[in-house]
């Protein structure tokens, strides 16, 4: 599987010079074709350096990482004519406009993006005659977003990158993302915000402490996470009954209400609801940023052992045994 | 590399004008000074003998007011070596340094362009930037020379501007391999200002300070001789120095910078 990935690390580390702690430490992922990826993780957790590294910004010092089957450190020339790349912020010449950083950009990227980056420009409404040090931070955005998209890439690198922008725009970076994925880009991105993490990713990898402890798919993600129901009963809540039921947890309650916290299927609460007479129900948003915070300040070694799984394992494991013959 | 270069060179044009403007407006003042200062030639050399040999060293020599002497200690040995210097560590300095601290080096290289050719072409660019004031100010040097009747070569004095514009890119060189490493722009532009002008300081005095003559050979400004390139015996020796240390220390960057981390 790890062999049709277009983007691969193995055991990736880096330790700063004069640093104890490494910031990466023995990061093993992989991102198939049409593949969303989010590296989620607090501040610090080593989300930048996994990206720098792959964009060979700074230089592993411990295992490898492969983009479109080219090694990052070797190959990163080549590797670059098929990556683009967006930061939150991404620092540009205040002193450009819009259209000649994108000119600038491309003739450095050597292909002939002129009619999609004139598309891109029309889908963001950017002004490209207006000075980039003019901008605010949200119309910059809209230029670091062209410049990374305007040369189809097969892979896309994206460091928090919808931050900045309206709701407007972020859905048009969204439509970008979901056509890069429709065409085969592979898309590895770090961000914060967990709507648009469960709204673009197809799986997460969880960061802490410069180590992965969690890969889930979003599907599974959703699965784990709780649903929070607000149930209210025309007598007193059959507490007892609740709390029996597998995966519930009742949060609050009072003379004729009750807060659920739902963390499985529905079905077996639904059956317990259906024998008592239920005068109102609703259920709240999927609190995936729990689930989150679950991962983040659990126990990383506890955690990684059970969180990352065992068919990954193996999958390094293989990748590692050939990386070694060869 | 060609695309880094042109728009390095769009990007600093108004530095480029301000600066030739400047030398040459500069170069300007002091030549049309010099029919002044040739009729009275006489009494300033007379009265400028008690100067001590040392004193005489820090201007470029013992003749101020020949014509070689006036072009020499007035503007080629000192003046505008000391402003194409400021310009060159200033360039050196900040062609990667600038670009690495405010992190648009990131979105150069996110591009398919090795850091070889991304420094080369910053390289290059800063030298054409260089080229061009020194050039200017040569061409302004050359005219008005003609015109306050220096009894110069005009083969004499380009070649005198010529190893001019080569010793300031050994002190651009220097800032530029001292960035490259990584050390910090401040830092490139302190330690390049004291070798610079150090250099100048320690050559100059080398010749009536006995004990600074070995130290002196380790600097560029040693090899600057112009007085002898303006009186027509040069010795190429020089030039090839220049260009072997500016060569060195691009190799040397380059060494350093194409597996350093980005800050």
């Amino acid at each position: 599987m790890a062999h049709d990935a277009l983007i691969d690390t193995w055991k990736l580390g880096k330790r700063y010079r004069g640093s104890k702690t490494p910031a990466l430490h023995d990061l093993s992922l992989h991102v198939a074709p049409g593949e969303v990826y989010g590296l989620l993780g607090p501040n610090g957790a080593g989300k930048s350096t996994t990206i720098r590294t792959l964009l060979n910004f700074i230089q592993p010092t411990e295992g490898s990482a492969r983009i479109i089957g080219l090694d990052v450190v070797k190959d990163s020339v080549a590797i670059k004519r098929s990556v683009g790349y967006l930061a939150s912020d991404m620092a540009m010449y205040p002193k450009m406009t819009g259209g000649q950083f994108l000119r600038y950009m491309g003739q450095l990227q050597g292909t002939d993006s002129t009619s999609y980056r004139t598309e891109l420009i029309h889908r963001l409404k950017a002004d490209p005659d207006q000075k980039l040090g003019s901008l605010s931070r949200g119309n910059r955005q809209k230029f670091a977003i062209i410049q990374a998209f305007m040369h189809k890439p097969d892979v896309l690198i994206l460091d928090e990158p919808s931050s900045g922008l309206d709701p407007i725009m972020q859905e048009v970076f969204y439509q970008l993302l979901g056509e890069a994925k429709a065409r085969g880009a592979a898309t590895f991105m770090s961000s914060h915000i967990m709507s648009e993490v469960q709204k673009v990713c197809d799986r997460v990898g969880i960061i802490r402490d410069g180590e992965l402890v969690a890969e889930r798919t979003i599907a599974d993600l959703v699965q784990e996470a709780a649903h929070t129901l607000e149930i209210t009963f025309a007598g007193a809540p059959p507490l007892t009954e609740l709390k029996r039921v597998r995966g519930v947890q009742v949060a609050a309650h009072d003379e004729h209400h009750a807060t659920v916290r739902l963390q499985g299927p529905l079905p077996p609460l639904l059956g317990v609801l259906a024998r008592h007479d239920v005068t109102q129900l609703e259920a709240h948003q999927l609190d995936l940023e729990e689930l989150f915070m679950h991962f983040y300040t659990s126990g990383a070694e506890a955690g990684k052992s059970s969180l990352v799984s065992d068919e990954r394992r193996a999958v390094n494991e293989k990748h590692h045994n050939g990386e070694e013959q060869q | 590399m060609r695309a880094i270069i042109r728009w390095t060179l769009w990007q600093r044009r108004w530095s480029i004008f301000w600066w030739s403007f400047g030398v040459a407006v500069l170069v300007g003042f002091t030549l049309a000074f010099y029919p002044t200062i040739r009729d009275q030639a006489d009494q300033l050399n007379k009265s400028l003998g008690s100067l001590s040999g040392s004193t005489e060293a820090l201007f470029g020599g013992t003749d101020f007011f020949s014509p070689v002497g006036y072009l020499n200690s007035q503007l080629i040995y000192f003046t505008v070596p000391l402003l194409l210097a400021i310009l060159a560590i200033g360039l050196g300095t900040s062609l990667i340094g600038r670009e690495e601290s405010s992190g648009t080096l990131e979105a150069l290289l996110v591009r398919p362009v090795s850091r070889g050719r991304l420094l080369t072409a910053k390289a290059l660019a800063g030298m054409i930037i260089v080229f061009i004031v020194t050039g200017i100010s040569s061409l302004v040097t050359i005219v008005l020379s003609k015109l306050v009747q220096i009894d110069v070569p005009i083969g004499n004095i380009a070649l005198a501007c010529f190893a001019c514009f080569m010793l300031v890119l050994t002190f651009g060189a220097t800032a530029f391999l001292l960035t490259a490493t990584g050390r910090g722009r401040v830092a490139a532009l302190g330690i390049s200002v004291v070798y610079g002008i150090g250099g100048y300081l320690v050559s100059s005095l080398s010749g009536s300070v006995h004990w600074l003559k070995e130290p002196s050979l380790i600097f560029p400004y040693h090899y600057y001789r112009t007085a002898d390139i303006l009186h027509g015996t040069f010795d190429w020796s020089s030039i090839v120095f220049f260009a072997l240390f500016t060569l060195g220390c691009g190799l040397v960057a380059w060494l350093s910078f194409r597996r350093r981390d980005l800050e």
